[in-house]
C-alpha cells in the first residue's frame, strides 16, 4: 500500500475522531485509543461512573465504523445462551429458536456492544472469552464466523452490589481498558448541563456521519499498517525493559506509595498485552504521520494497554486503578531509551 | 734576672688590676646615679604557695644610658646559694639567660632568672629572690665602676603538708590560685585534631558536592560533555554521544526524559529554557539516530552538517545552563 493510501486511511480516521468529538466533549485523549483500538482490531473495554458517557461514546463510534451492530445488557440472570439464541411460543402455540445478538448480523456483525459487563456470571464472561479472542461461536451443529466484530463493553467499578470481577483472563482479551472521567473543564461541563443537544442521546448520536470507515476492509488495512510501520532495534529494546519491568517493578527502583512491592505484582504484563500495546502503538505512530513507533507511541497507549492485565495481590485488588496507574507511571519514568 | 722578674710581675700587677677591681664585693661600689639605669621587671603572678621543688621565674629588663655599660661577669651565677646572715636561705639561682641590645644611646638587657626552692618549713616563712647586685663600668672613664641594685622579690614558703589533721576545705587559702598543668601536648592535639576536622569537612563537602571543587561542578551534562568529546565523529559515535546526552537529561530530571515530557522537564529546570529550541533539536536527532532512520530533523542550526561537532556545543549549552548560566546562542554551522 502507498504512501498516498495510508494518508488517505488516516483521513478517515481522523474525520471519524471529528464526528466522535462533536458527540461527546472533553473526551479527545478516550476519542484517540477507541480509534487506536479500532485500527489495531482489538477489543475496548470502557471504565468509569455512571452517566458519563460511556454508551454514548461506543454508540457514536459504532455508528461510524459501520456494519452490524448488537448489544445485551449484563445483569445478573443473564446466560451465556441468551447472547446465542431467544426461545418463545409463536403465534401457533409451537416453541420457536431465534438467533441471539451475536448471531444476528452474520459475519457483518461489526460492533458487539456489552453494556455493564461486570454484572454478567462469570459463565457469560466464559463465553465472551472465546468469541473475542477467535472471533468464531459454535451453535445449532454450526460454526460461526465473526472476522470483523470488536468488542465494546463498559463496567462501573464503583458499584458493587451484584455484581461479577472480570476475572483476569477475560480482561486480557480486551485491547486497552480506557477510564472516562467528567471533564473538568467549566464550559464542558455546563454545555453538559444546559445544552439540550445533549440530552436526547439517540438525536446525538444520529447526527455522527454514518459509515466514516468501511468496516469490512478495516481487517486488512490494519495488517498492512502493522507492516508499514517500522520498530527499531532501540525501540524493541525498550519496549522489552517496560514488560519485564511490569513483572518485577522493584528491579528497576520503581515503588508504589503505601505499598509493599515485593508482594504487590502476582504477575505483570502478558505476551499478548505487550503485542497488543506494539499494534496500538503502531497505529498511534501511523495516526501522528510517522513511520517508524517511538517511545512516545508506547507512552501514548501504556497506561491503557497494560493496566487491566496487571494482576496484583488480593490485598491490593481494591486499590488496583489507583496502584497501577501510579506504578506503570513509575516505570515510564524509570526506563530510558536509549 | 731578679729585675726582670720583678719588672714582670709589676706588668702582671697592672693587667690584672681591672679584672681584680671586678671581683670585688659589688656591695662595695657606690651606686650608680638616677636616671642612668631604667628597670622592668616580670614577676610570677603567684607570690605564695611555694614549695620544695618548685622553679620561680623572673625576668629583668635594664636599659642602661651610654656611657655605662653591664659588665657581664657580675651577672649571677647559676649553682650560687644565697645567704642571709650566714645562713643559707634555701633559694638557688638555677639557670639564667640573658640577651643585650645594643645601640650608641643605651644597651638594653633582656635577663631570664630562674630560682629553684630548696627549703620547706612545718609553717609557712618568707623568702626571697635577690637582690641581685650588677657591676657597671663607665667606658669614659674606665675607673669609674659603680653598682645597681636589683630588687628582691619577697615570696611565701608553703609546708608540704598541713600540720596536724585539718580539714582541707578550711585550709584553703584565698590567695592560692590553681596550680595550671602543662598544656603543650593537649594544645598540640587540639591543632591536629582541627587540622583533622578541617580536612574531613573539605571532604564532606567534596563528596556532597558531588566529587567537585568548586559549586555545580562534576553536574550531568559535565560529564556528558566529557563523554562527548571522547567519542569519535562516526555513526558508533554520534550513537554514544547522544546516549550520553540522554543520560544527563535523565540524571538532570531524576527520570527518564522524553519528547512528550519535555514540557514538564523545561518546567521544573527552567535554567534550560534558553536552549528549548536546541532540546527539541536534540530529540529530533535523538530520534532520527535510534528509531526513525527516514526522519529529517530541522536544520536550521545547522545540525545535518556535522552532527557530532552540533552535539559537542549543544552539550556544552547545557552543562553552561546547569551551572546557571546563560549560552551564547547557537550558531548556524555550529
Amino acid at each position: 500500500m502507498s504512501d498516498a493510501q495510508l494518508a488517505d486511511w488516516r483521513n478517515l480516521a481522523l474525520s471519524l475522531e471529528t464526528e466522535v468529538n462533536k458527540v461527546v466533549v472533553g473526551q479527545q485523549t478516550p476519542v484517540r485509543l477507541i480509534t487506536t483500538s479500532i485500527f489495531a482490531r482489538g477489543h475496548v473495554l470502557l471504565e468509569g461512573d455512571v452517566g458519563v458517557g460511556k454508551t454514548t461514546l461506543l454508540r457514536a463510534f459504532t455508528r461510524g465504523i459501520g456494519g452490524g451492530y448488537q448489544r445485551i445488557e449484563g445483569t445478573i440472570d443473564l446466560m451465556p445462551n441468551d447472547l446465542v439464541y431467544h426461545t418463545y411460543l409463536g403465534e401457533d402455540g409451537k416453541p420457536h429458536v431465534s438467533a441471539g445478538p451475536l448471531l444476528m448480523s452474520g459475519e457483518n456483525l461489526s460492533v458487539f456492544f456489552f453494556n455493564e459487563i461486570n454484572r454478567a456470571r462469570p459463565q457469560v464472561h466464559s463465553l465472551l472469552l472465546r468469541v473475542m479472542a477467535e472471533r468464531s461461536l459454535s451453535a445449532f451443529n454450526a460454526e460461526h464466523y465473526f472476522p470483523h466484530m470488536i468488542v465494546f463493553a463498559d463496567r462501573n467499578q464503583v458499584e458493587k452490589e451484584e455484581t461479577f470481577e472480570i476475572p483476569s483472563a477475560a480482561r486480557d482479551r480486551f485491547m486497552m481498558e480506557i477510564p472516562i472521567v467528567v471533564p473538568n473543564d467549566d464550559d464542558i461541563m455546563e454545555a453538559l448541563v444546559f445544552d439540550t443537544k445533549f440530552h436526547n442521546v439517540d438525536a446525538l448520536v444520529d447526527t455522527v456521519k454514518p459509515d466514516v470507515l468501511q468496516f469490512d476492509e478495516l481487517n486488512a488495512f490494519s495488517g498492512i499498517l502493522q507492516g508499514s510501520i517500522e520498530a527499531s532495534d532501540t525501540l524493541k529494546k525498550y519496549a522489552l525493559n517496560l514488560w519485564k519491568a511490569t513483572k518485577a517493578p522493584l528491579d528497576y527502583g520503581v515503588k508504589v506509595s503505601g505499598v509493599d512491592m515485593n508482594r504487590l505484582v502476582l504477575s505483570g504484563a502478558s505476551p499478548r498485552g505487550m503485542s497488543m500495546m506494539l499494534r496500538a502503538a503502531r497505529v498511534n505512530a501511523w495516526l501522528n504521520n510517522r513511520s517508524a513507533v517511538l517511545p512516545d507511541d508506547i507512552h501514548a497507549v501504556f497506561h491503557s494497554t497494560i493496566a487491566h492485565r496487571l494482576v496484583f495481590s488480593p490485598v491490593y485488588e481494591m486499590r488496583r486503578t489507583e496502584i497501577a496507574r501510579e506504578m506503570l507511571s513509575g516505570i515510564i519514568n524509570a526506563v530510558s531509551a536509549p | 734576672m731578679t729585675k726582670s722578674i720583678r719588672k714582670y710581675a709589676m706588668m702582671l700587677f697592672i693587667c690584672m688590676a681591672p679584672i681584680a677591681a671586678f671581683a670585688l664585693d659589688s656591695q662595695d661600689l657606690p651606686d650608680i646615679k638616677e636616671g642612668i639605669v631604667t628597670l622592668e621587671t616580670k614577676d610570677p603572678e603567684k607570690l605564695v604557695g611555694y614549695t620544695v621543688g618548685d622553679v620561680i621565674e623572673r625576668e629583668v629588663t635594664l636599659t642602661i644610658k651610654a656611657p655605662y655599660k653591664l659588665i657581664d661577669t657580675s651577672l649571677p651565677i647559676p649553682g650560687y646559694e644565697k645567704r642571709y646572715r650566714g645562713q643559707l636561705i634555701g633559694i638557688e639561682l638555677k639557670s639564667i639567660n640573658h640577651e643585650k641590645e645594643e645601640s650608641k644611646k643605651q644597651t638594653v638587657h633582656h635577663i631570664k632568672l630562674a630560682y629553684q626552692v630548696f627549703t620547706n618549713n612545718v609553717v609557712a616563712k618568707n623568702a626571697a629572690l635577690g637582690p641581685e647586685y650588677l657591676n657597671l663600668i663607665n667606658t669614659t672613664d674606665k675607673k669609674e665602676l659603680v653598682k645597681y641594685r636589683v630588687p628582691s622579690l619577697t615570696i611565701a614558703i608553703s609546708p608540704i603538708a598541713i600540720f596536724g589533721q585539718v580539714k582541707v576545705e578550711n585550709n584553703m587559702s584565698p590567695l592560692l590560685g590553681p596550680l595550671l598543668m602543662k598544656d603543650d601536648k593537649e594544645k598540640q592535639s587540639l591543632k591536629i585534631s582541627l587540622a583533622a576536622i578541617v580536612l574531613s569537612l573539605l571532604g564532606l563537602l567534596y563528596i556532597l558536592g558531588k566529587s567537585a571543587w568548586l559549586p555545580r561542578m562534576g553536574g550531568a551534562f559535565a560529564k556528558a560533555y566529557r563523554a562527548v568529546r571522547k567519542t569519535d565523529n562516526t555513526e558508533a559515535g554520534l550513537k554514544q554521544a547522544i546516549s550520553a546526552i540522554h543520560l544527563g537529561f535523565n540524571t538532570t530530571a531524576g527520570m527518564s526524559v522524553f519528547n512528550d515530557n519535555l514540557s514538564a522537564f523545561l518546567h521544573n529546570h527552567p535554567d534550560f529554557y534558553p536552549i528549548r529550541p536546541e532540546i527539541e533539536q536534540f530529540f529530533g536527532l535523538s530520534r532520527q539516530i535510534y528509531f526513525e532512520p527516514s526522519f529529517k530533523p530541522d536544520s536550521k542550526f545547522g545540525i545535518d552538517s556535522n552532527p557530532h561537532q552540533w552535539l559537542a556545543k549543544f552539550t556544552r549549552h547545557c552543562r553552561d545552563c546547569e551551572r546557571g548560566l546563560i549560552p551564547e546562542p547557537m550558531k548556524a554551522g555550529a
